[in-house]
C-alpha cells in the first residue's frame, strides 16, 4: 500500500457499496453504529429504570396517601391509588438489575468500547464485527424479555437484584417469584452471553490490532480500562451463569443446590440437602467484579477527559494503570464481605476484610492523581469536564464510607440498612452515571459529528449533581440509624417515623433530578439532528480518534492507519507551539519540545536530539 | 475517487489472529464457568460432607476413551491439511464427527445407567445432580464443538481460501482439544471427589 492508486484499488475490491438501511441502521456490523444502539438502548433503559425509582420513591415518601393517578398509570399493582408491597419489591428488584446490568454494563462498557476501542487503538473494525452485532442483538432480546415481565399477571421478578433463593428458588413463593423470576433469569443468560461476546471481542481487539507504534504504555487510560473491564467480565459473568443454571433446576426441575427444610404454608417441600449461601458465592464472585466492571470505565473515560480539558498530562499515568490492574485484581478476592453475616467464620471475614480495605490503596492512588491533574491547570468547564469531575467527587465520598462497610465488625450493624444504599448509589451509581454522561457529552462530536448545547448541558450538571447528593447523603443518616433497606413503609415501625420528613426531601430531590433528565434528553435527540456541526477534533485532544473525518466512513481512516509516534498526554509541553500534540506527531517535528526520556532509550533520536538543541537552544542540553 | 473511498467499506483483508485469539477467551470463560460447578460441588460436599458417593457408571470410562481418540483424530486432520491432502482431512474430520456423536451416545448411556441404579437428577444430595450437571453442560459444548468440525468439513469440501479453511480447522481444534480436556478434568473430579 506504498502508492495511492494500489491503496485505492484496494478499496475498490472489498467494498460494499450499497448499505441499505438494514445493514446500515439495524444489524449494522459497524463498531460506530453498534456503539450508538447500545447507547440509545442504555439510555432507554435508564430513564425507565428511573421512572421506577422514582415510583417507589413516591411511596416511602406518602405511604399513607393515596394517588389516583397512579391507580391509572399502574392498574391493579396500585389499586387505590397506592402502590403493593409486593409491586414495590419489583420495582426495586428491576431498578437495580436494569441500573446494575443494561445501563451501567452494557449501556457503559458497550456503548464506549465500541466506539473508543477501535478509533483510538487504531483499527478498522472489531475483531470480529459479527460478534459484536450479535452482542448488541443479544442484549437488546435481553431488554425485551426483562421488560416484558411487566406485563404478565404475577409482575416481575421481586427478590432483590440479587436473587437469593429460596424466594428465587421457589415459583410459589411470592408473586414474583413465578413467571416474573424465569424471565428474569431468561434474560440475565441472554445478557450474559452478551457481554461475553463484547467483553471476548474487546480484549482481542486490543491486544491483536493495534495500530504501529501503539504500545502498551502509549494507550490511552480509556483504552486501559475498557481493557480490564473486559479481562474482569470474562473472569466472572461465567460464574454467574454456573450459578443461574443451578438456579434454573431448582425452580424448573426440582433439584436440591440451594434449597433444604423449607416449609410453605402447612406442607414441607421436598428439597433438601442444598444451601442458599452457596448461590451467595457463586452470585458475589461476579457481584463485585461487576461493580468494577461499572465503575472502571467510568474511570477511564473521566481520566481521559479531565487530562484533556485540563490542558495537562495526566497525573501519574503509569501509576493510573497500576492501579487499575490492581483494582482489577482485588476485585475477584473480596465477594465474602457481601456476606459477612452469613454466618461465615470470623477469620475468613477477617480475609476478606484486608482485601477489601487494601482496595482503598488504588483507589484513593487515582482519585489523587485527578485532584493532581487538576492543579494549576488551565481548565476548560466543558459539560463533559463537568461531569468527570461529579464523577470523582461522588467516587470519593461513597468511597469513604466503602471503608466502613468493609470493616467486617461494623458491617453487623450496616448491613441491609440505608448506610450501605446510600454508599453504593454514590460510589458506583451516580459516579458511574456521571462517567457515562461525561462520555456522552465529550463524544458526542465523534459519534454524531454535531456538538451538544451547553447551556442545557450545564443546566443538566448542576441540577443533577445538587439533586443527586440531597438524594443520597441523607440516606446515610437512615442507615447509622438502623433503618432497613427494602422496606415498604416506615409508618409501620415506631423508630422510623422521624425519617418521614427526610423521606420527603429525598422524593422531592429525586423528582427534580429527573426532570433535570428531561434537559439532557432533549439536548440528546435534539442535537443529534439539529446541533451545531462539530468541527474535526472540537476539544483540541490528541488521541487517534479525532484524526478520523467527521462524517461516518466504515473503517475509520480513509486512508491507511495512522501510525502512533508518542503517548496520549502531551499537553501543554514546554516549548511547544500549540498546548497539544496529537499522538500522530512525529518527534522530528516538534523538536523544541522533546526531552530525552521522550524517546526510550533510543541513542540515534538524542544524538539528533541534542545536535538541533545545540544549534537552536544550548540550555536544553544541560538537563 | 475520495468520494468512492468513502462510500467503501473497510478492506476485510482475512486476519485469523484475532478470531482465534477471541476462541481462547472463550475457552477461558468456559474454563470458568466450570470452576464455579466444581467449587459449588467442593463447598458443598465439604460443609455437608459428602459427595455423589457413586461408582460412576463404565460408560463414563468408554466415552472418555472415545473423546480422546476423537482428539487424536482431529490432530491427524490438522496434519494432513498443513499437508494439503484434503481427501485425508476430510476422512478424518468425518471419524471425528462420528466418534463425537458416540461419545455423546455413551453420555446418555451413562446417564440411563445412573438413573437405573437409583441415583437420579432430582436428589436430596445435590452432589449427585451435579454428575448430571456437569456431565450436560459438557454435552453441550460437545454440541458447539460438533458444528465446529462440521463448519472445517464443509469448508474442506467447499471452494473457500486455504487461510480460511486452515482458519476453520484451527478455531474447530482449539475448542474441540480443550472439551476433551475438560471432559477428562471432570470425570478426573469425580472420580476423585466421590
Amino acid at each position: 500500500m506504498s502508492t495511492i492508486s494500489t491503496h485505492d484499488t484496494h478499496h475498490d475490491d472489498h467494498g460494499h457499496h450499497h448499505e441499505t438501511f438494514l445493514t446500515k441502521y439495524v444489524f449494522s456490523q459497524d463498531h460506530k453504529m453498534i456503539a450508538k444502539q447500545f447507547l440509545i438502548t442504555g439510555i432507554i433503559m435508564a430513564v425507565i429504570a428511573m421512572i421506577l425509582s422514582i415510583l417507589f420513591r413516591i411511596q416511602l415518601a406518602w405511604p399513607d396517601h393515596n394517588f389516583p393517578l397512579l391507580e391509572q398509570l399502574l392498574g391493579k399493582w396500585a389499586e387505590g391509588g397506592r402502590i403493593r408491597p409486593d409491586f414495590y419489591l419489583a420495582l426495586v428488584t428491576i431498578h437495580g438489575t436494569i441500573m446494575v446490568f443494561f445501563v451501567l454494563t452494557a449501556g457503559l462498557s458497550g456503548t464506549f468500547s465500541n466506539l473508543l476501542i477501535p478509533l483510538q487503538v487504531g483499527a478498522r473494525d472489531m475483531a470480529s464485527p459479527f460478534l459484536n452485532m450479535l452482542s448488541y442483538w443479544f442484549f437488546f432480546a435481553a431488554c425485551v424479555i426483562m421488560m416484558s415481565s411487566f406485563f404478565i399477571q404475577t409482575g416481575p421478578a421481586a427478590a432483590g437484584w440479587t436473587v437469593y433463593p429460596p424466594l428465587s428458588a421457589v415459583p410459589k413463593a411470592i408473586p414474583g417469584s413465578g413467571l416474573g423470576m424465569t424471565l428474569w433469569l431468561i434474560s440475565m443468560i441472554l445478557f450474559v452471553a452478551s457481554s461475553l461476546m463484547g467483553g471476548i471481542n474487546y480484549v482481542s481487539t486490543i491486544l491483536n490490532m493495534r495500530t504501529k507504534g501503539m504500545d502498551f504504555w502509549k494507550m490511552p487510560l480509556t483504552i486501559w480500562a475498557f481493557f480490564l473491564t473486559a479481562v474482569l467480565g470474562i473472569l466472572s459473568f461465567p460464574v454467574l451463569v454456573a450459578g443461574v443454571v443451578l438456579l434454573i433446576f431448582d425452580r424448573s426441575v426440582g433439584t436440591s443446590f440451594y434449597l433444604s427444610d423449607m416449609v410453605f404454608g402447612t406442607q414441607i417441600m421436598p428439597n433438601e440437602g442444598g444451601s442458599p449461601i452457596l448461590w451467595q458465592h457463586l452470585f458475589w464472585f461476579l457481584g463485585h467484579p461487576e461493580v468494577y466492571i461499572v465503575i472502571m470505565p467510568a474511570m477511564g473515560l473521566s481520566s481521559e477527559i479531565i487530562a484533556v480539558n485540563s490542558r495537562k498530562p495526566i497525573f501519574g499515568y503509569h501509576a493510573m494503570v497500576y492501579s487499575l490492574i490492581g483494582i482489577t485484581v482485588l476485585s475477584l478476592i473480596v465477594w465474602g464481605h457481601h456476606m459477612f453475616v452469613t454466618g461465615m467464620n470470623p477469620f475468613l471475614g477477617g480475609v476478606f476484610m484486608i482485601t477489601t480495605l487494601i482496595i482503598a490503596v488504588p483507589s484513593a492512588v487515582k482519585t489523587f492523581n485527578w485532584l493532581a491533574t487538576l492543579w494549576k491547570g488551565n481548565i476548560r468547564f466543558t459539560p463533559g469536564m463537568l461531569f468527570a469531575i461529579g464523577m470523582v467527587s461522588f467516587f470519593i465520598s461513597g468511597g469513604l464510607t466503602g471503608i466502613w462497610l468493609g470493616n467486617a465488625t461494623l458491617d453487623i450493624n450496616l448491613h441491609d440498612t440505608y448506610f450501605v444504599v446510600a454508599h453504593f448509589h454514590l460510589v458506583m451509581g451516580s459516579a458511574a452515571i456521571f462517567g457515562m454522561l461525561a462520555g456522552v457529552y465529550h463524544w458526542f462530536p465523534k459519534m454524531f459529528g454535531r456538538l451538544m448545547d451547553s447551556k442545557l448541558a450545564y443546566l443538566h450538571f448542576w441540577v443533577t449533581f445538587v439533586c443527586t447528593y440531597l438524594v443520597f447523603f441523607p440516606l446515610h443518616f437512615l442507615g447509622l440509624d438502623g433503618v432497613p433497606r427494602r422496606y415498604y413503609a416506615f409508618t409501620e415501625f415506631e423508630f422510623m417515623h422521624k425519617w418521614m420528613t427526610v423521606n420527603k426531601l429525598v422524593t422531592w430531590s429525586a423528582i427534580v433530578a429527573g426532570l433535570a433528565q428531561v434537559a439532557f434528553l432533549f439536548n440528546f435527540f435534539y442535537s443529534i439532528f439539529r446541533g451545531k456541526r462539530a468541527p474535526q477534533n472540537p476539544w483540541e485532544s490528541n488521541t487517534l480518534e479525532w484524526t478520523t473525518p467527521v462524517e461516518r466512513i466504515h473503517g475509520n481512516w480513509p486512508g491507511e492507519i495512522p501510525t502512533v509516534h508518542r503517548w496520549p498526554y502531551d499537553y501543554s509541553k514546554p516549548g511547544s507551539e500549540s498546548d497539544f500534540i496529537p499522538q500522530t506527531v512525529p518527534f522530528s517535528e516538534t523538536m523544541s519540545s522533546n526531552l530525552f526520556h521522550d524517546f526510550e532509550g533510543n541513542t540515534e533520536a538524542e544524538q539528533i536530539q541534542r545536535e538541533w538543541n545545540a544549534k537552536n537552544d544550548p540550555s536544553k542540553n544541560n538537563e | 475517487m475520495v468520494h468512492t473511498m468513502q462510500q467503501n467499506n473497510a478492506p476485510v483483508e482475512f486476519n485469523a489472529k484475532p478470531r482465534k485469539f477471541a476462541m481462547w477467551l472463550f475457552v477461558v470463560s468456559s474454563i470458568i464457568m466450570f470452576g464455579g460447578f466444581t467449587s459449588y460441588y467442593l463447598v458443598f460436599s465439604a460443609s455437608k460432607g459428602k459427595g455423589h458417593g457413586l461408582v460412576l457408571p463404565d460408560a463414563f470410562m468408554y466415552s472418555t476413551a472415545v473423546l480422546v481418540l476423537s482428539s487424536v483424530f482431529l490432530f491427524l486432520a490438522a496434519r494432513a491439511l498443513r499437508n494439503k491432502q484434503l481427501k485425508q482431512q476430510q476422512l478424518y474430520l468425518w471419524i471425528t464427527v462420528i466418534l463425537g456423536l458416540v461419545f455423546a451416545y455413551l453420555q446418555f448411556r451413562a446417564w440411563s445407567s445412573l438413573y437405573l441404579s437409583g441415583a437420579v437428577l432430582i436428589n436430596n444430595n445435590a452432589a449427585i445432580s451435579m454428575v448430571y450437571l456437569l456431565s450436560g453442560m459438557h454435552l453441550l459444548h460437545i454440541v458447539a464443538g460438533l458444528a465446529l468440525v462440521i463448519s472445517a468439513l464443509v469448508g474442506s469440501y467447499g471452494k473457500i481460501d486455504h487461510a480460511k479453511l486452515v482458519y476453520r480447522q484451527d478455531i474447530a481444534s482449539i475448542f474441540w482439544h480443550f472439551i476433551d480436556i475438560l471432559w477428562i478434568y471432570l470425570y478426573v473430579f469425580l472420580l476423585l471427589n466421590s
